[in-house]
């Protein structure tokens, strides 16, 4: 699953139009994501950590202190890593009910 | 709730033709028709003859750019005098836009309108593409392919023109679009049940175009092509867990954006085995999932169609296995904890 998860975050750079490289990382890091001067550590938490599944950590150059935030869900760590890449993308959802009646 | 239909294409193309010839069909008289054109003096509307007032030309530019402020107001309108009784009671609502709108703005505005849920539904959205000209056109109009995009019916008008490149044509919008049905028609001449009832909304058990997604599927692998658009289907054999689906869409919408131009989906679920559910979104935008009645055949595998740019299918894959492996994997924890 670690490779799985690598492989696509490397497409998910692309989809974002982000220049960078995904590499696997040392557990529980799963995953090392290095673009322009930001460099993203994406980690599988332990039952433990429940809710959280996933740590997203980043930091920049022109950061202080390394950053991180949790998230529950494949989609929450996709966010967090946009985030962290200041990548500007997409929008909420939207789900529109349809009346009843038919 | 009254079906909407969008008649798209570029300049042209045949719209107002195909509209014309639609509503000479007794079928169509309960038909309001919503005609927008893209000038100071609009023209299209006296190419369509009709006898009744459920007929509306709006002029004040493409209706993509004034969709709010025009066709949601249009809509509520009418809505609002067939209830008075002021306009006969029509059952359908067909939009003809300008050859330069681009459609999903318009099909935003249908499906996201508190106002216009209410009472409209998106049937589906009917695009022109004129098979003289139509190579060049997708070659140098962005609009015309995101017309063809977004279609669900993709109709070759001017197929009888001795110079058309219709294997060609059809060839290339079936990259664009593969899950789209394509039909030949000459001088408009088309039945409108070829071309309407998509089946998106339909509570009541219609089933959608299951075969022309399969039409997509039969294709094997991505499309790619020179117009920047990536089709492909992704079929899986195993369910998925419900919670999947709303996690699945808002992963969509917030890494696709706007490069994800039309999604539709037949979803085997786990939890409900025996009815598929349905699923179509335009960029962000999406349907709640409408449950069909039963299957429409014996194949049961959930088949998801994505039309878009620069969306890889093996990002798209993986994202539906992750999310589906991470639900079960906290629905196997939680059945755990409950029996601690």
């Amino acid at each position: 699953m670690n490779a799985e998860v690598v492989t696509f975050l490397a497409d998910s750079l692309a989809l974002w139009q982000v220049d960078g490289t995904v590499t696997a990382g040392a557990l529980p890091v799963v995953a090392v994501i290095r673009a322009g001067d930001c460099t993203v550590w994406v980690e599988q938490s332990t039952d433990d950590a429940v809710p959280w599944r996933w740590f997203v950590r980043w930091r920049d150059a022109g950061m202080q202190e390394e950053r991180s935030r949790p998230a529950a869900s494949l989609t929450g760590m996709l966010n967090a890593a946009r985030r962290a890449l200041n990548v500007e993308r997409g929008n909420a959802l939207r789900v529109v009910a349809i009346a009843a009646g038919g | 709730m009254i079906p909407v239909s969008v008649i798209t294409g570029f300049l042209g193309s045949g719209k107002t033709t195909l509209l014309a010839r639609l509503l000479r069909d007794s079928t169509m008289a309960r038909t309001a028709v919503i005609i927008n054109e893209f000038g100071a003096v609009g023209l299209d509307h006296e190419l369509v003859e009709t006898s009744d007032e459920s007929f509306i030309q709006l002029s004040n530019g493409c209706l993509c750019c004034n969709v709010r402020s025009d066709l949601v107001l249009t809509l509520g309108d009418l809505a609002a005098r067939r209830a008075a009784g002021t306009v006969p009671p029509f059952e359908r609502v067909v939009i003809e836009t300008t050859g330069l709108a681009d459609p999903a703005p318009i099909l935003y505005a249908l499906m996201t309108d508190r106002s216009l849920c209410d009472v409209y539904a998106l049937d589906g959205v009917i695009t022109t593409v004129d098979a003289v000209t139509g190579m060049k056109t997708l070659d140098s109009q962005a609009e015309a392919v995101r017309q063809a995009a977004v279609a669900d019916r993709l109709i070759l008008t001017k197929t009888d023109v001795p110079e058309t490149q219709t294997a060609a044509l059809r060839a290339r919008l079936a990259a664009i679009n593969p899950g789209a049905t394509m039909l030949e028609v000459v001088g408009g001449a088309v039945a409108p049940a070829a071309l309407f009832d998509c089946g998106f909304y339909d509570a009541a058990g219609k089933h959608p175009d299951v075969p022309a997604w399969l039409a997509h599927e039969a294709h094997g692998h991505v499309q790619h092509h020179k117009d920047d658009i990536t089709s492909f289907c992704i079929v899986r054999d195993q369910p998925l867990h419900a919670v999947t689906l709303p996690l699945l869409l808002s992963a969509l919408a917030e890494n696709c954006g706007a490069d994800l131009l039309r999604m539709k989906g037949l979803v085997n679920v786990v939890e409900e085995p025996e009815r598929p559910a349905v699923i179509h979104g335009v960029q962000h935008v999406y349907h709640a999932p409408v449950w069909l009645a039963r299957w429409p055949s014996d194949d049961r595998r959930t088949r998801m169609v994505f039309i878009g740019r620069n969306i890889r299918e093996s990002w798209a894959r993986s994202l539906i296995e992750l999310i589906d492996s991470e639900v079960a994997n906290e629905i196997a924890r939680r059945g755990e904890v409950a029996t601690v």
